[in-house]
């Protein structure tokens, strides 16, 4: 992982309003990502995953954690239920649901 | 469809077909390994200086070395055998840089043991390796030499490999420098490997639930083997009982998520 990058403090660059709708009626926020020294996966993927840094480091609304390999999986979208979402480290097919607590998580399709 | 270049693009919007066919492809593993190997040909950086070992210390890292060994050299052995079992092209493609990994983590662990100054590793391999993990290797080429390839996927890429990572991770947080960089790649190396085996099982018991009682039988007969010989491992690093990480927590929810767990 880079010196400079702290995934506990970073937050991504929200850039573009969306026009789109959700559930709520709210628009969704669009990021910019950089790459955070993830190199498991060939380069032009890298910046959409990261390592989990274990409890305290808080989840973005643009990232959930796949349940297989622990990886954190990241969108240039902020995520929402129903959408669908790849964990190219582990292979994994997955939905993004929500929690019955509130939080957002993703569950492996076979 | 926008192409990788694109500001909006991103692998979230392949189409199924489309991601497996990139992330089961020899291109995608080679680029993967070389962003976390290129720098490291023997599994670490060749200018990192090593540790001095009390005497104590070393025995008990050759230990947990040879019994990586054995393991590793399993999987190796079932791998390699699992690509002319395996039902497309894809699959033995995926199951072929598998065999790779595997080959490469033998030779690292082995070069490890030779640095350590073991002189026979064969030897030291034969002595030292647990008989649990010895029986556990002769149950997973049986089912490879029995054309079984679903109870060996699960032995291998679902058993093995979700416990070796809870394993290694744990050992790589306490290891020597150069073990923890030796380690930090064979967890990248399982990710795909554990991930492989539970969506390809995940997709066969979906079109046959039937199939679920003969995987729980292999986990009646596995699951003690495997728990005995990581819980030694951990006695090797000089835990106590009540310190053992959570060695099956992973291996459960994976088991869960496949509906073996009742």
């Amino acid at each position: 992982m880079s010196a400079e990058f702290n995934p506990v403090t970073a937050t991504d660059t929200v850039t573009v309003p969306d026009t789109g709708l959700d559930e709520d009626d709210t628009p969704r926020r669009y990021y910019d990502l950089d790459e955070t020294g993830f190199r498991e996966v060939p380069k032009r993927w890298r910046k959409f995953y990261r390592h989990w840094q274990g409890p305290g480091d808080e989840l973005a609304p643009n990232e959930v954690i796949c349940p297989v390999c622990k990886v954190v999986i990241r969108s240039r979208r902020e995520l929402r239920p129903g959408d669908r979402v790849y964990c190219m480290p582990c292979m994994s097919r997955l939905v993004v649901v929500r929690h019955p607590d509130g939080h957002l998580e993703a569950e492996v399709v076979y | 469809m926008g192409g990788a270049d694109d500001e909006a693009w991103e692998p979230h919007l392949l189409e199924e077909d489309d991601f497996l066919r990139e992330v089961q492809s020899f291109s995608f593993w080679f680029e993967a390994v070389e962003g976390y190997l290129e720098d490291r040909p023997m599994g670490f950086d060749p200018d990192l200086t090593d540790t001095h070992f009390e005497p104590a210390e070393r025995e008990q890292l050759i230990t947990l070395l040879a019994n990586y060994c054995v393991g590793e050299t399993a999987a190796l052995e079932a791998s390699s055998g699992l690509v002319r079992l395996a039902a497309n092209n894809r699959s033995q493609i995926f199951m072929a840089t598998q065999a790779a990994d595997e080959a490469r983590h033998v030779e690292v662990f082995r070069r490890r043991l030779a640095a350590l100054g073991v002189s026979d590793v064969d030897e030291v391999i034969a002595t030292r390796a647990n008989p649990a993990l010895i029986e556990f290797r002769r149950h997973l080429l049986a089912f490879v030499d029995e054309g079984q390839w679903d109870l060996a996927v699960f032995a291998q890429n679902v058993l093995l490999e979700t416990m070796e990572d809870t394993v290694f991770r744990f050992h790589q947080s306490t290891a020597d420098p150069v073990t923890a960089q030796i380690l930090e790649g064979v967890v990248a190396d399982e990710r795909r490997h554990l991930g492989f085996g539970e969506n390809d099982l995940g997709r066969r018991l979906a079109r046959d639930p039937a199939r679920r009682h003969d995987l729980a039988q292999v986990r009646m007969d596995l699951d003690p083997l495997v728990l005995n010989s990581f819980e030694a491992t951990y006695r090797d690093l000089g835990l106590r009982r009540d310190e053992f990480p959570d060695l099956g927590r992973s291996y459960l929810e994976a088991v869960e998520r496949l509906g073996l767990d009742t």
